[in-house]
Order: structure tokens, then C-alpha cells, then sequence
């Protein structure tokens, strides 16, 4: 187990953490993020170990006369998916979270459950 | 037709709702919108029907690399037996919404989100590799979002947001474990990473199948993670066919996911048959009892649906793989996607006609609109398990076989299924309400009506239903069928008796139940504490 790898499965349960013990709506979209973080981290780990080079021109398969192995590629390339998606996603919550706020006029997950069940429950009256 | 034939058809199985989408959003709200987007439907329909009849004919599984790189190196689509029949099933239930929801006048955004929902449903049964499960659900969650958000008069911020936020978390968990796979497989490719975790030891395998099953679960709203799935079914500003896709297609593709990843993992001996025996029992159980205590319909619809999913995972989980319990659980499977499907959509008409969905103000329905009411009831009749109908087929083969404490168990939750629809069944009788009629709407009746002759004639043919979408020659022992007969209708009148006895006032034990309500943190914990649970119990059990 490289340190890359120990860092990123940290990263990814400080992020679960963070989730269990806030509140805020924003603060738990940052951490729901860190755990992306963590998983990135941890793929690119996957394909890489110390004095590997880069899967970029075949000349550099040997340097110096010495064999050089070169580090797997598609981890990189599926993280670039996994950055655009996280991002995209990112970026619906927070415009979802303003929307909320609008309304409910609160960053508390608890109260704008409360909110949420009085709008509710006229809905169901109203039909 | 040829192997090649259907290889390029996979291809447009997925890529063709993405154009149309597109088409018909630019197309805007309009007629020739919702008649190019009925064709489309129809003709998906058929195409999939002729990859099913090529598939289970031939009995080939057929793999199509995309873009053409073979031999394991890029993306590829694979089609057996089970994902063709889940494309049909898919193809067959957005063909029913169309109908549906032809002659309410949508915009082009719902159209669009649509077509792309359905492409991502596809995609996810027919994809071949893990990285693509993933993408593919993060659009299938980005879209159900929307959607369930779509009535913009009455819709929820925070069921939406919920939604959104638990999904895409656990899908965090799933890409892990997919990374601790491909770094001891070293590749995506499900049928290789199949083959090539056999030469892993299974202690290194428990960590990635903890946290992909993980992911599994709360697609399948396995009980501590349930709570989404009401909030997304019954949410207020969610259109019917919307619910209706959700409750009999897309919880379908959690437990298609199960089936494919348990394979995955028990040919490196991780066998959790056992732990997802005992979820299944304990879904199955709190699903009916929270579906007992509401009484808003679709809530009750909603609930109800947790319930059939714990019992078709029970039926997934007992025996080998060969078992009767397995090809039960499989047509449940498909009776659930039909009778839902037919309850939501009637559940959505009966609501919009009442202006509420409060089950103890919607009375007489069976007077207003008795084409309706005579499909819904045979849904329901179908939910139950009432002998000839489709339900008890599943049922029994379901419970065939199954120890006793199992049978016994199984029964209570089929017990529970009859007061759900006792209950839910008092709105078509009662005094005739005084509403304007509104206009009939045919389509819509009409699909309704079908799906509800469906369910019966799915239950007399059933053997022969099971040998035409599974490929498994089964029989039923009459004596035990005639038994099973004798125990539902005992049990009709057992629930009939507890529903008039205790059911027809509410208890403080019921209002405890019905308004209790898990908040984000304790999703968030439930989500920890079934990781935990699948971790020690699969390290106790290997």
C-alpha cells in the first residue's frame, strides 16, 4: 500500500465522516465532493508506483539505458470521466440547494424537513 | 438475422433514445411531438421484442464491442437471456407511459429527460463493464431528479435534493469498490473480472464486495436504506407515469445489478445468499408494515413496493441457482413491473379526477370510472397472490421448496400484502362522490385496462409466461398449488378480519409510523451501518 492510496481512503472516510455529523446543506455538498476526491485519488493510485513514467511517447520506455515500465493509463482516463460527471453533479446540487433556500429559507437539513412536510401536507389537501 | 445484425442493434438500442430525445426537444410541445415520440417508442419496442425471440431462440450471449476495439480493450454490450428480457420489460413499460401520457400535454423537457432515462435504463442492462454502470446510473439519477420535480405548481425541493445527494453518495461507493477490483484485476470487463477474481484469495475480495453491495442495496431500498424511494414515488409534483416507471422498471435495475455482481463475487467464493436471505426477509416485513400504516395512495403504492422487492430478493437468495425459488423471483420480477405499473398510472387518474390522494377521502371510485377500477383490481388481485392470477404463480414458486420458518414468514408478508390492498381497495366502494365529470381520456383507460387483463392472463399462462421469458421448463404440483389456494384464502380472511378489527381507525402506533420520517443524517448512517453489517457479516461467514 503506497502513501497515495492511504491518503485517498482517508480522504474518502473523512468525507463520510463529515456527512454523518453536519447538518448544513452546504457543508454536506462539500464533503459529499471530498469523497470524490478520495476515490480520484485513490484510482490514479491504482496505475502508479515510484519510477514509473508516463504512457505518453514510446521513446521513453527506456531512459538512461535503464527499463522503465510505464503506468497504466485508463485509470487517468476514467477519472477524467469520473471529474466532469462530479462536477456536473456538483454543480446541480448547488443550484438545487439555492432553490431550496429560496423557498424554505434555511442551510439545516432537519428544518427543511419540517418545512418540506408543511408544504406537503397542503399539496395533499389541495390534491 | 445474424449475430452481426443484433451486435448493431445493441448499439442503437442505447444511442437511438439519446437522437430522439434531442429531436423531440427541439421539436417543442405539440402534437407531431407526442405521435414521433409514441413511433419511437413502438418501434423500440419491436426491436427489442426481435432481439429477445433472436437471443432466447439461438441462446447465444451476444457481445458487441463498441466502436469496434475487440478483445477486452474498450467498452462492450453484452446481451444474454436476463438483459435482453430487461430491455423488453424497459421498452414495453416507456411504450405503456407514452400511451399514457400522450394526451397531457408535456413539454419537450419531459420528453427529452424521458428518452434519456430510458437510454441510461438500456445501457445499464446491457452494459458489459463496470465503469459504465456508473455512468450511466449518475445520468439515470440526474434525470429521475428532474423529474420527480416535474410538476412545477406543487413540487418538492427537498425530496428532489435528497434524492440527488444520497444517490450520487453511494455512488461513490461503488466506484470504490470497482477501483479495488480493477486493481486486483485488472480490468472492467464484468464477464473477465469474473473470471479472473477466482485466482484471488476471498478475503481480499470482501472489502470491494462490501461496498459495492452497499450501493446495490439502497438501489434496491433494502431496509435501512429505504427512505428515498417513497420520497421519489411519492413525491408531490412527480406525474404518475413518472411514478409508475420508477416503482416497476428502475428499482428492477438495482436487483438486475444484484443478480449480475453476486455472480460476479461467488466465483471468488464471497457467497452472501444467505445475508441478502435475511435482508430480504426484514425488507419484506417493514415494507408491509410501513405500507399498512399510510394513507396517502401512492404513499401506500410506494411502500408497498419495498415490500415486493424484499420478497423477490428472497426468492433470488434461497437455493441454487437452478431453484424454483430463483425463476420465482425472476417472474415476480416481471408481474411486479406489470401490476405496479398498472396501479400507479390508475392510482395518478383517480388523484388528478379527486384533487387528493388521501385514501379516506376518495371514495366510489368503482361508480365513477369502472374500467379503471375492474384493471386496478385486477392488479390488485394480481399483487396478492389470488389463485389463476400472475402473482400467485410468482408466489409459489417462490415459496416452493423453502424451509419452514421461511414458508411461515413468507405467508405473514403475503398477509400483509392483503391488508395493504384491503385497504387501498376501500376507495372503489362507498358513497358516490358529487364531481363533474371530466372528459374520458381512451388512451390512457385503454393501457390501464391492458395491463390489468395482463396480469391475468400472465397468471393463466403463467408456465408457459416463465418458459417464453426465462427459458425454464417448470411445472406446478397441483396438490401444492391447491394448498397454496387454501392458505390465501385463509389468509384473505384473516387480513379482512385484523383490517376491520384493528385497521379501520387510527392507532398512536400507526401515526408513529406513518409520520416518522428518516432525516438526512440518519440516511447517511443507515447507508455506514449497512456497509458495517455486509463487512462483519461476510468476513464472519468466509
Amino acid at each position: 500500500m503506497n502513501s497515495i492510496e492511504l491518503i485517498s481512503i482517508i480522504v474518502f472516510f473523512l468525507g463520510l465522516y463529515g456527512l454523518l455529523t453536519n447538518r448544513n446543506i452546504v457543508k454536506t455538498i462539500v464533503f459529499a465532493s471530498m469523497m470524490e476526491v478520495g476515490i480520484i485519488m485513490f484510482w490514479l493510485s491504482i496505475g502508479f508506483t515510484e519510477g514509473m513514467v508516463a504512457p505518453i511517447v514510446a521513446s521513453m520506455f527506456e531512459v538512461d539505458n535503464y527499463q522503465v515500465y510505464i503506468s497504466d493509463p485508463l485509470p487517468q482516463a476514467l477519472m477524467i470521466t469520473a471529474i466532469v460527471i462530479g462536477i456536473s453533479i456538483t454543480a446541480i446540487k448547488t443550484i438545487m440547494f439555492i432553490t431550496l433556500y429560496r423557498k424554505f429559507k434555511t442551510t439545516d437539513w432537519d428544518i427543511a424537513k419540517i418545512k418540506s412536510k408543511e408544504v406537503s401536507k397542503e399539496a395533499i389537501q389541495k390534491g | 438475422m445474424t449475430n452481426q445484425y443484433i451486435e448493431n442493434l445493441l448499439f442503437y438500442f442505447v444511442v437511438s433514445p439519446v437522437i430522439i430525445a434531442v429531436i423531440l426537444y427541439l421539436s417543442g410541445a405539440n402534437r407531431f411531438t407526442r405521435i414521433v415520440a409514441l413511433l419511437a417508442q413502438s418501434t423500440l419496442f419491436y426491436f427489442t421484442l426481435q432481439n429477445f425471440l433472436y437471443v432466447s431462440h439461438t441462446n447465444n450471449v451476444i457481445s458487441s464491442p463498441v466502436g469496434g476495439y475487440y478483445g477486452f480493450m474498450g467498452i462492450v454490450l453484452v446481451a444474454d437471456m436476463l438483459s435482453s428480457m430487461f430491455i423488453m420489460l424497459t421498452a414495453f413499460i416507456f411504450l405503456i407511459a407514452t400511451f399514457y401520457s400522450f394526451s397531457a400535454n408535456h413539454s419537450p423537457l419531459f420528453w427529452l429527460l424521458k428518452f434519456l432515462w430510458q437510454a441510461s435504463l438500456i445501457g445499464i442492462f446491457l452494459s458489459g463493464d463496470f465503469f459504465n454502470i456508473f455512468v450511466l446510473t449518475e445520468i439515470a439519477t440526474i434525470v429521475v431528479t428532474v423529474l420527480i420535480m416535474y410538476e412545477r405548481k406543487n413540487r418538492n425541493m427537498y425530496d428532489g435534493m435528497i434524492y440527488l445527494v444520497i444517490s450520487t453518495i453511494i455512488v461513490n461507493f461503488f466506484v470504490f469498490g470497482v477501483g479495488y477490483l480493477y486493481r486486483m484485476t485488472g480490468t472492467l470487463d464484468i464477464s473477465l473480472v469474473s473470471e479472473r477474481v477466482r485466482y484471488l484469495y476471498t478475503s481480499d475480495l470482501i472489502l470491494p464486495y462490501a461496498l459495492i453491495m452497499t450501493f446495490v442495496g439502497l438501489k434496491c431500498a433494502l431496509m435501512p436504506m429505504y427512505s428515498w424511494l417513497p420520497k421519489a414515488h411519492g413525491s408531490k409534483g412527480a406525474p404518475s407515469s413518472v411514478s409508475a416507471i420508477l416503482s416497476g422498471l428502475h428499482i428492477k435495475s438495482g436487483l438486475y445489478l444484484f443478480l449480475r455482481f453476486s455472480d460476479v463475487f461467488q466465483n471468488g467464493g464471497i457467497d452472501g445468499s444467505q445475508i441478502f436471505l435475511v435482508l430480504g426477509i426484514i425488507t419484506a416485513l417493514a415494507g408491509v408494515i410501513f405500507a399498512v400504516s399510510q394513507t396517502d395512495i401512492k404513499l401506500m403504492l410506494a411502500y408497498s413496493t419495498i415490500a415486493q422487492v424484499g420478497l423477490i430478493l428472497v426468492g433470488l437468495s434461497i437455493g441454487d441457482i437452478d431453484g424454483y425459488n430463483y425463476v420465482g423471483g425472476l417472474f415476480h420480477i416481471a408481474n411486479h413491473a406489470i401490476f405496479k405499473a398498472c396501479l400507479f398510472l390508475g392510482a395518478g387518474i383517480i388523484s388528478h379526477y379527486y384533487h387528493t390522494r388521501e385514501s379516506t377521502q376518495i371514495r366510489g371510485v368503482f361508480f365513477e370510472m369502472p374500467a379503471i377500477s375492474i384493471a386496478m383490481i385486477l392488479a390488485l388481485l394480481g399483487i396478492i397472490g389470488t389463485p389463476l392470477f400472475n402473482g400467485s404463480i410468482s408466489k409459489y414458486f417462490l415459496m416452493s421448496g423453502t424451509g419452514w420458518d421461511t414458508n411461515i414468514i413468507l405467508n405473514i408478508v403475503n398477509l400483509g400484502t392483503i391488508i395493504i390492498c384491503i385497504k387501498f381497495s376501500a376507495i372503489f366502494f362507498g358513497k358516490k362522490p358529487n364531481i363533474r365529470k371530466k372528459p374520458l381520456d381512451i388512451m390512457s383507460h385503454g393501457v390501464i385496462l391492458l395491463l390489468g387483463v395482463m396480469c391475468f392472463l400472465m397468471g393463466i399462462l403463467g408456465i408457459q409466461t416463465i418458459n417464453f421469458l426465462f427459458g425454464y421448463s417448470v411445472y406446478v404440483n397441483i396438490a401444492g398449488y391447491t394448498e397454496k389456494a387454501i392458505i390465501f384464502f385463509v389468509s384473505l380472511m384473516a387480513g379482512y378480519v385484523i383490517y376491520k378489527a384493528f385497521l379501520t381507525k387510527e392507532g398512536p402506533a400507526m401515526k408513529w409510523i406513518r409520520t416518522s420520517e428518516m432525516g438526512f443524517r440518519g440516511m447517511c448512517f443507515s447507508m455506514v451501518a449497512f456497509f458495517a453489517f455486509i463487512l462483519i457479516a461476510v468476513g464472519f461467514y468466509n
